[in-house]
Parts: structure tokens; C-alpha cells; sequence
């Protein structure tokens, strides 16, 4: 502790570095870290295989000299799937899209946790008890099942609109934990010096308290990317995914309706890999971040 | 406060949220941008024959009047019949909603149990072979799909080592033979394991994990500190001291971790065929058998609710400081 000095004397990069160092410290974090650089590498790649020829095309490319469901060979190093498609390059097609999924849907509804954690923490009084007891009540709904009937009343849901649902639904826990920071935060003398110096309401939460919360909404950013793939997933295999789009969950979708679960595990196993260990990349990434915001967690 | 005032305060609450659901169903289901008549009738129909069919279901009568038909069936458990197979809602839910209750009561159950047994030991022995390894394992649970941990279980246990049927609740062999009590509960309970374990597998590491982390910030607490200086035993300032103060956010945490159960447990059911009210909605919603549906949502929500009061009496029943 006495080595770290002030943090106000700390230069940005200075803190980042710092931040950086605590990161590789925690291992987890690290580990979690590697998980995900290899997941985007994946989802980079997932455009190459459809360069090489046509039957690599993860959603309707065909082998002619394969009829539906083979084992893996040398052709097609994951076997193909009951329409005769590529199960490797529609693993990389899936990364893609539960990367996207993943971080689109969290930052969405970490943006949303946040602002209104701000604002009702901020102001306080009728703001913040409509703004909590709503939180409240979104807390309590089975946001998946409310999801479901969303998608079968209208018909199938593009993958946006399962973007959008997932941020609607999960924005509560990150808005109670911001708004308990910016409860302490409001009381500090930075807050009362922006305040006299004539700083308007706006840019005091945004500019001087939201800062300070960031590495809390950071951390909840990486706990949503988890849930938002999960909940993708389990869409998509009860049928309720986008059918245009290739994602691990889709995958896992076809291999069961069309019967083949248990005939053909080189089919049924590696999306289910795929998504574990990204949804835990992105978790030991979250506890990584705990550990350095929360110090009582770290190892002792 | 009373208990009985706790309890009166805390089920009007519960009456007030499960108005909101009720109201939120009906309007979830009347988004529908096509008309529900044009879903089970005969493409053959004349447009005379859908306007009487449209009058029959009360169609043509403006939201408000829908609105309050609605909530008036809701209150006296008449749900309507299927869009499909005209089939009374009312029985339907009767006899699904028992198998609900079995697997989702068991699961919550264990899993709260062994996620605070497991998360109260790993969060005193830090740095040991067992807080390093439940805690990766429970990463991992926690980072599985539901479905996915459901299917290899089915291929494992049912498909490759025959140890346990492959889904359903009851063996074939009930509408045939006479059979005794004992062998009834043995056959649901041979059934229920596969299901069961998976519902525990997901649901007990989020309990665990939030348990070694409130313990954690606990144990910095002074009165922690009084104890160690006290010289009292190390299991009774953990079991005494630290896990009957963490009790108290732990309440939310059931409560909330009951909400995020419910949505696991009825993929749990739809994967291992599970005749309960969950697979029961998903497969309603997905087949547009919107009765059926709108239904077991609001009974589904009812359970939840419940769950959760139950929770919360058990709870201030042995801390009164949550009555406050």
C-alpha cells in the first residue's frame, strides 16, 4: 500500500498500466482474457472458409460428393451436419455471432444500468424510488419467458430484436449496485466543488460521478456477456432463434430436431464447448475485475 | 413489526406483482400483429363465419371491455379452452403444474443447500486444493448451457449406459399393471434424478459463488475479529458468527436466483420431456396455442411468487431483523 502513491498525481496511462498489471496478477482474469482472444481470432476467421469453395457457406453450402450427416474426415475436419453443411466453419460463423450477441446485448443493457443508476442515485427522492421499484418489478419477471411469447407473437425474432429484449430485461442489478456507488459518491467534496463552481446537473453525473462508476459497469459488462450468450442459446434451441443466422445455439437446434443428438456426437458436442468456454472466458474476465475493484476478494 | 404484519404487508405486495403479470400477459398477447381467428379456423371459412367466430372469443369488443373479461376469467381460474385441441386449459394446468412443483421444489432445495454448505467451506480455506477446484468446477456449471449439459446427460446415463429412461415422468407399465404405492415412488424418482441433478448442476454454482463472496467481505467485519480475539473455536466464528450474518443478503439472493430457476427449469423439462407446466408454456408459445399459454405464464408467475413469500416467512421467521 505505501508504495502506490496518490492516485490524483497518477497519470491515465500510469493508472492503465497499473490497472493492467493487477489484471495479470489475478490469472483468472488472464486466463479469461486468452479464452476470448481466441474466440475473436475464430470469429475473424469464420469468412475464410466460404473463400475456399461453396460448400463451406455455413448456412446452405453443400458437398455434392456428401449426402447429409458424415463423420469427420479430411474434407470437412468436423464432419458435416444432417443438410451436408460444414460443422467447422459454422463453428466460426457461431463465434462471430455470439460475439456479437454477447457484447452488444451487455453493453446495451449496462449502458441502460448505468444511466439510470446515475440518475436515480443522483437526484434521489420520487426519481429514485419510480426508478428502483420499476427495477423492482423487471427484476422479479422471467425475462426468458417473456422473451419466448415476444418472439411467437411476432412471428420470429431477428437477432436484434433478441439484442434489444436481453437489454430491456437485464438492466436492473447493474442500476442497483451504480446507484449505491453514486449514493456515497454525490456526498464527496468533488461533487460539492463542481456544484459551486456552477457545473450543471448533466454534466456533474456524466462527467465527474459516471467516471468513477465505469469500472463497476465494466465488471458488469463482462457478467452480461455471459447471461446474453446463454440466453441466445437457449432461444435458439427451443426455436425461437433467428433461422437466418448461424449461432452455436441454432446449431444445437437443428442437431436435436432433426433427431440426431445421440446418433452423432461430433455434431451435438462442440457447439456446446464452444459456448461454455466462451461464456467462461468472458466470466473469469468479470472475476478478474472484481478482484481488483473489490480488494477484500483478493488472495491474501 | 409482527410476523402476521410482515406477512400481510409482504403477500398484498405479492398480490400487486402478480397483477402486473396478469396484466402484462394480456397485453403481450394481444401485440400480435395477425389476427388470432385466422390461426385455427379453416382457410375455407367465408368472412362471415370469422366475424362470428371473432364475436364467440369477444374479439370484436373494444381492450378495455377484453381487458376486464380477462382479468374476471383469470380470478375465477377460467382460462379458456386450446386454439388446437379444444382441450380445457384448467385441467391441463391441474395436471401439470404438481410435476413442476416436484422438480422445481427439489432443485431449489438442494441446490441452496449445497451452494451454501460448499460456498461457507471454500470461503474459509482459501488458497486450499478444494476452494481452487469447486470453484473452477462451479465456473464452468455456470457457464453451460442448460440444454446442452441436459442432452450429454441424456447421451451418457440414458442412451449409452441405459441407467436411467430417457425423459418423461412415469414408466409405461402405470396404465397397465396394478402396482404399489413404493414401486410408483421409486419409478418417479428413477425418472426425476437425471433432470433433478442437472437443474442442481446449474443452479447451485451462482448460490455458491455469491456465498464465498458475502463470506469473504464478512470476514473483515469487527465483530469477527472480537470473536478470533475471544479464542473461540474456528467453526463456530465461521458457522456462528459469519454464515448467520451473511444470511441476510443471502434472502435475495434466493429470491432472485428462484427467478432465473424458473427459466432454467423449463428448458430442463422440454429437454428431458418432463410433463410439467414449464416445457407445457414453451411448447404453447411456440405453437401458437395462445390459451394454453397465457395460462401456465400466470400460474407460473403464481408459483414463483409463492416460492419467493415461502422464502421470505421461513427467513424472518428465524431473523427478526428482516421483519423491519
Amino acid at each position: 500500500m505505501d508504495k502506490q502513491e496518490p492516485k490524483a498525481n497518477q497519470q491515465k496511462k500510469m493508472w492503465i498500466q497499473n490497472t493492467w498489471e493487477l489484471f495479470k496478477e489475478t490469472k483468472v482474469g488472464l486466463v479469461g482474457m486468452g479464452i476470448l482472444v481466441f474466440f475473436m481470432v475464430m470469429a475473424l476467421a469464420s469468412f475464410i472458409p466460404p473463400l475456399i469453395d461453396d460448400m463451406y457457406i455455413p448456412l446452405y453450402g453443400n458437398d455434392p460428393e456428401v449426402i447429409g450427416l458424415s463423420p469427420p474426415s479430411l474434407r470437412h475436419p468436423l464432419g458435416t451436419d444432417y443438410f451436408g453443411r460444414d460443422i467447422l466453419s459454422q463453428l466460426f460463423e457461431g463465434a462471430k455471432w455470439a460475439l456479437i450477441v454477447g457484447t452488444t446485448a451487455a453493453a446495451a443493457s449496462v449502458f441502460l444500468g448505468t444511466v439510470i443508476g446515475l440518475v436515480s442515485g443522483y437526484y434521489r427522492g420520487v426519481v429514485d424510488t419510480l426508478l428502483q421499484r420499476t427495477a423492482d418489478t423487471v427484476m422479479t419477471l422471467p425475462a426468458f419467458a417473456i422473451i419466448v411469447v415476444i418472439g411467437s407473437v411476432l412471428r420470429g425474432i431477428s437477432i436484434w430484436n433478441i439484442v434489444i429484449l436481453i437489454a430491456v430485461l437485464g438492466w436492473p442489478a447493474t442500476s442497483k449496485v451504480i446507484r449505491a456507488q453514486v449514493l456515497s459518491l454525490r456526498e464527496r467534496a468533488f461533487v460539492e466543488s463542481a456544484l459551486v463552481s456552477g457545473a450543471s446537473n448533466f454534466r456533474i453525473m456524466f462527467r465527474h460521478i459516471a467516471p468513477n462508476v465505469l469500472p463497476l459497469s465494466f465488471l458488469y459488462m463482462a457478467f452480461g456477456v455471459t447471461s446474453a450468450i446463454l440466453v441466445e442459446a437457449a432461444l435458439s434451441f427451443i426455436g425461437m432463434g433467428d433461422p437466418t443466422t448461424v449461432s452455436w445455439g441454432m446449431m444445437l437446434q437443428w442437431c436435436r430436431a432433426s433427431g440426431f443428438a445421440f446418433v452423432a456426437p461430433f455434431w451435438m458436442i462442440p457447439p456446446g464447448v464452444c459456448i461454455t468456454l466462451l461464456a467462461l472466458g468472458f466470466y473469469l474476465i468479470g472475476v478478474g475485475t472484481e478482484q481488483i475493484i473489490n480488494p477484500k476478494l483478493r488472495k491474501r | 413489526m409482527s410476523m402476521t404484519k410482515f406477512i400481510a404487508r409482504r403477500s398484498i405486495e405479492i398480490v400487486i406483482t402478480l397483477f402486473i403479470i396478469a396484466t402484462l400477459t394480456f397485453a403481450l398477447f394481444r401485440m400480435m400483429p395477425s389476427d388470432p381467428v385466422g390461426l385455427m379456423v379453416h382457410p375455407l371459412w367465408t368472412p362471415e363465419m370469422k366475424q362470428r367466430q371473432r364475436a364467440l372469443w369477444g374479439l370484436d369488443k373494444p381492450y378495455t371491455e377484453q381487458y376486464i373479461i380477462f382479468m374476471r376469467n383469470m380470478l375465477r381460474g377460467e382460462f379458456g379452452v386450446s386454439f388446437f385441441s379444444q382441450q380445457d386449459v384448467y385441467g391441463l394446468i391441474k395436471e401439470r403444474l404438481p410435476p413442476t412443483v416436484l422438480l422445481f421444489t427439489s432443485m431449489n432445495i438442494l441446490s441452496f443447500s449445497l451452494g451454501m454448505y460448499i460456498g461457507r467451506i471454500i470461503a474459509w480455506r482459501r488458497r486450499g486444493k478444494f476452494e481452487y477446484g469447486s470453484t473452477v468446477l462451479g465456473m464452468f456449471f455456470f457457464s453451460m448451457p442448460v440444454f446442452w449439459i441436459g442432452l450429454l446427460a441424456i447421451w451418457i446415463f440414458s442412451y449409452r449406459l441405459d441407467l436411467f429412461p430417457i425423459g418423461g415422468m412415469k414408466s409405461e407399465i402405470w396404465g397397465v399393471a396394478d402396482i404399489s404405492l413404493l414401486t410408483k415412488v421409486m419409478d418417479i424418482g428413477h425418472h426425476l434424478f437425471l433432470p433433478l441433478t442437472v437443474g442442481v448442476i446449474i443452479s447451485f454454482p451462482g448460490v455458491m459463488l455469491m456465498m464465498k463472496n458475502l463470506m469473504l467481505e464478512t470476514l473483515e467485519e469487527d465483530y469477527i475479529t472480537t470473536a478470533r480475539a475471544k479464542g473461540l473455536p474456528e467453526k463456530i466464528i465461521r458457522d456462528h458468527h459469519a454464515a448467520r450474518n451473511v444470511m441476510l443478503p443471502m434472502v435475495t439472493v434466493f429470491t432472485l436466483s428462484l427467478v432465473s430457476s424458473l427459466s432454467g427449469s423449463m428448458i430442463v423439462e422440454t429437454v428431458f420431456n418432463w410433463p410439467g407446466l414449464g416445457a407445457t408454456f414453451l411448447a404453447a408459445t411456440i405453437g401458437y396455442d395462445y390459451p394454453i399459454a397465457q395460462g401456465a405464464f400466470i400460474i407460473m408467475g403464481a408459483v414463483l411468487l409463492v416460492a419467493i413469500l415461502l422464502v421470505e416467512i421461513l427467513y424472518a421467521y428465524l431473523d427478526p431483523r428482516i421483519r423491519y
